[in-house]
């Protein structure tokens, strides 16, 4: 047992740091670390820069163009691309259909697929909730049905996460009736420019236009889309859950964010004095930090487990759960921290290329609003009493 | 970065295991407890397991193992509920002769330590300090050549089992320094009694009571000494914890309530999947306390009350949850489970409670975060 990164791993970090501190577009990294929204171009320019490097796929396989990296690899860059304040990959190409295609696609498909999501030439959305299906998604109703050469797709998909900017979406499609729920569906990737095809803006309770429904009105697939078997769908979704299994916490982020919380707090002045000097804020900072801490070393113990091939430390659920709590946390300590300058509602002020003057200091702005979309993070990707719900079933059975 | 245990990790982590199920069990435990929280037999067969000796150097008759191997013992022995503190004689008292005595007290104590012949503990607690160790009013006065201590100090382990105590007390430059007090000189008086956990502890009193100098920079010794102490705590909480745990989702499984396991009631299970959290938090951080042990005063001080704070804030949640998961069986005293609750709560008020360590985390945070930045 030993806390320390080998020299290697060091050496590794090092220059993965020096690599980004030169690539990294220096407008993009300011409007990460203030907390402004990016445009497509914004984020699609820096995925770019990393395709061309081959890094927008760390958990690739060098057979598929991935650089080979191990799990500790993967989390020294994770943590430098946080530290750098760069945007954060969007994980529905890299990180969620591409392992679906890889172990399950046809040869046919992982040529046309793959090389456009590791260059970030094509944005993925994914397509798996329904208006009826939320932490219940085995009950999706959005029906394929095969004629001839290609299925007819109906229905509506919704919580579709940057959807807009979207040239393909993957989606879990009904393809039988008959069973079990988990066993009549099929995974489909479908063409969004396909005729028939409707996205409408949800915007959320901080004005932004973050999520969408994407309708589908006798939208033609052909059929060679269809990924492995027809009806077998469920497994893959799982398969692709069960992957990337310490990046749901989230941790690097977090750490991020918690410095840039004392930055705050240091700033802001309450009664004349730092508010950091205040003792009840500054012990709910130290709070946090134990608790960012503590999801560090369990990180690190399943990435230490990993690498040695191990699995028995199954505790994703638990990493989901406690990485959303503190996401949550540290959302709303930042709004405290800022407190009456949070609550002018600039929206303005965090779209990209804003130029105005700011109300309060200039981190201000998107403060609260965060906050209010941050409650998303217990809630998506498997709700945390669902995540409850699988923690329990591992412990005390059916 | 390795979180797997050696080889003889796992077999040393086995033979204290197997100790503890065979000589330590809940009836066993008990009887300790009744007859006054401490058992000589018990130390006995801990010296020949050799676990006396684990941190005493090899040429004073020791194993000189390092904080892992203490870490695991310490787990070990918390799963079992061992009442003889271990971790007071063997790791802290041992480490502060070992790292500050002189030469000759080294010879005088080490070997007797490492054969089980002598338990020394260090007392941290003193009336007006509640957990602030440089807080120290006992005194020391040099008379001739003998140092001599006036003053007291409060539930200090094994109470009148200890055969000798280390102290802190203020010299007449008003500097603290490190001392050992044969508990059977004249002028030392004690009190004894069981505490929470069901383990044996003593009020003593020094009224001009003969000592030997252990060391003049008493404060830093006394902190480290204290730090490890803290990691052992954190560890029998973790295996306490474990234990506990597995008796609680036996029960839930056993019980029937309605017709059914009370295992399958939602509002329960969402508990056990939030205890299941704080068991695993609380054990990350275990780690991270004994594998800082070795780092440099002030990082290993920031990350021991991290540790302490988090230990503290899990071990609460669990041991309750605990009981309430039980229901009514869970208060009584025949019932293994509240036991490991009042085991639990002991190492909460014990060198710091959580209110205390998030003050610590408080005062020494930096401008970063994170396990490799502080």
């Amino acid at each position: 047992m030993d806390l320390q990164f080998t020299q290697a791993e060091l050496d590794f970090r090092q220059e993965v740091r020096s690599w980004i501190s030169t690539n990294l577009p220096t407008d993009i990294r300011d409007k990460v670390r203030l907390g402004h929204e990016l445009s497509k171009d914004e984020m699609q320019r820096w995925a770019k820069i990393l395709g061309a490097k081959g890094w927008l796929v760390p958990a690739w396989s060098e057979q598929f163009g991935g650089p080979g990296w191990n799990t500790v690899q993967r989390h020294l860059f994770d943590e430098e691309c946080a530290l750098a304040h760069a945007p954060g990959i969007i994980p529905f190409g890299p990180v969620m259909v591409a392992p679906v295609i890889m172990a399950f696609g046809s040869p046919a498909q992982q040529q046309k697929f793959l090389p456009g999501i590791a260059s970030a030439e094509v944005w993925w959305c994914q397509g798996y909730s329904e208006p009826g299906s939320g932490s219940d998604l085995a009950s999706l109703k959005t029906k394929a049905v095969r004629e001839g050469d290609h299925y007819v797709v109906n229905g509506q998909k919704t919580w579709t996460t940057l959807g807009q900017y979207a040239d393909w979406i993957f989606c879990l499609v009904r393809t039988s009736s008959e069973g079990k729920p988990q066993t009549g569906i099929s995974f489909l990737l479908i063409d969004m420019t396909t005729p028939g095809i409707t996205v409408r803006p949800i915007i959320t309770i901080d004005g932004a236009h973050e999520v969408n429904e994407v309708w589908f009105d006798n939208v033609k697939v052909p059929v060679e889309n269809l990924v492995g078997e027809e009806n077998k769908g469920w497994t893959y979704a799982k398969y692709l859950l069960a992957h990337e299994r310490t990046n749901i916490a989230r941790v690097n982020q977090s750490k991020r964010q918690l410095e840039r919380l004392k930055i705050i707090a240091k700033s802001e002045q309450s009664n004349g004095k730092p508010l950091i000097d205040d003792v009840r804020f500054r012990d709910d900072v130290a709070r946090l930090e134990v608790d960012i801490l503590a999801l560090e070393m369990m990180v690190l113990r399943v990435l230490s487990s990993e690498a040695k091939g191990k699995t028995e430390l199954d505790v994703a659920g638990l990493l989901k759960i406690r990485g959303s709590e503190i996401q949550q946390r540290y959302t709303e300590l930042m709004m405290q921290a800022a407190g009456p300058y949070a609550l002018p509602m600039m929206r303005e002020a965090m779209a990209a290329g804003w130029q105005g003057d700011a109300i309060g200091a200039d981190y201000c702005a998107p403060l609260a609003g965060t906050y209010f979309n941050y409650r998303k993070t217990s809630i998506y990707g498997g709700s945390n009493e669902v995540q409850r719900n699988i923690i329990a079933q591992q412990l005390l059975g059916v | 970065m390795d979180f797997e245990f050696s080889s003889d990790q796992e077999m040393l982590r086995d033979s204290v295991r197997k100790w503890v199920q065979k000589v330590y069990t809940f009836d066993q435990y008990r009887a300790t407890v009744k007859q006054g929280g401490f058992s000589q037999d018990h130390w006995t067969q801990l010296a020949e397991l050799g676990l006396t000796a684990l941190a005493v150097p090899e040429d004073q008759d020791g194993l000189n193992m390092g904080p892992l191997e203490a870490m695991i013992v310490s787990e070990e022995l918390g799963r079992g509920m061992v009442c003889e503190p271990w971790a007071n004689a063997c790791l802290a008292a041992t480490s502060i002769l070992r790292d500050n005595a002189s030469r000759e007290i080294q010879k005088q104590y080490l070997p007797v330590i490492a054969s089980g012949a002598k338990k020394v503990a260090v007392a941290f607690v003193e009336r007006a300090a509640r957990y602030e160790l440089s807080y120290v009013s006992t005194t020391a006065k040099l008379v001739g050549t003998q140092w001599q201590l006036t003053g007291g100090k409060s539930i200090v382990a094994f109470g009148d089992a200890a055969d000798a105590i280390i102290v802190a007390a203020r010299c007449e430059d008003q500097s603290i320094a490190l001392f050992i007090v044969n508990t059977k000189t004249t002028s030392v008086s004690n009190r004894s009694y069981c505490i929470q956990d069901g383990s044996r502890a003593g009020e003593f009193t020094f009224a001009s009571a003969n000592a030997q100098l252990v060391c003049t920079n008493g404060l830093a010794a006394l902190e480290r000494a204290a730090d490890i102490s803290i990691a052992a705590l954190c560890a029998q909480a973790v295996g306490a914890m474990d234990q506990l745990f597995a008796i609680t989702l036996d029960y839930m499984n056993t019980r029937k309530q309605f017709g059914t396991a009370i295992g399958t009631f939602q509002a329960l299970r969402h508990r056990v999947a939030d205890v299941k959290m704080q068991v695993e938090l609380a054990r990350s951080m275990s780690y991270f306390a004994s594998l800082k042990l070795t780092a440099p005063d002030a990082e290993r001080r920031y990350a021991v009350s991290a540790a302490k704070y988090q230990i503290g804030q899990s071990l609460r949640y669990v041991g309750q949850q605990a009981i309430q998961l039980h229901g009514g069986i869970g208060v009584t005293d025949e019932y293994m489970a509240g036991h490991y609750f009042k085991y639990l709560t002991t190492i909460e008020l014990s060198l710091g409670d959580s209110n205390h360590h998030l003050g610590q985390v408080a005062t020494r945070m930096t401008d970063t975060a994170g396990v490799f930045e502080n």
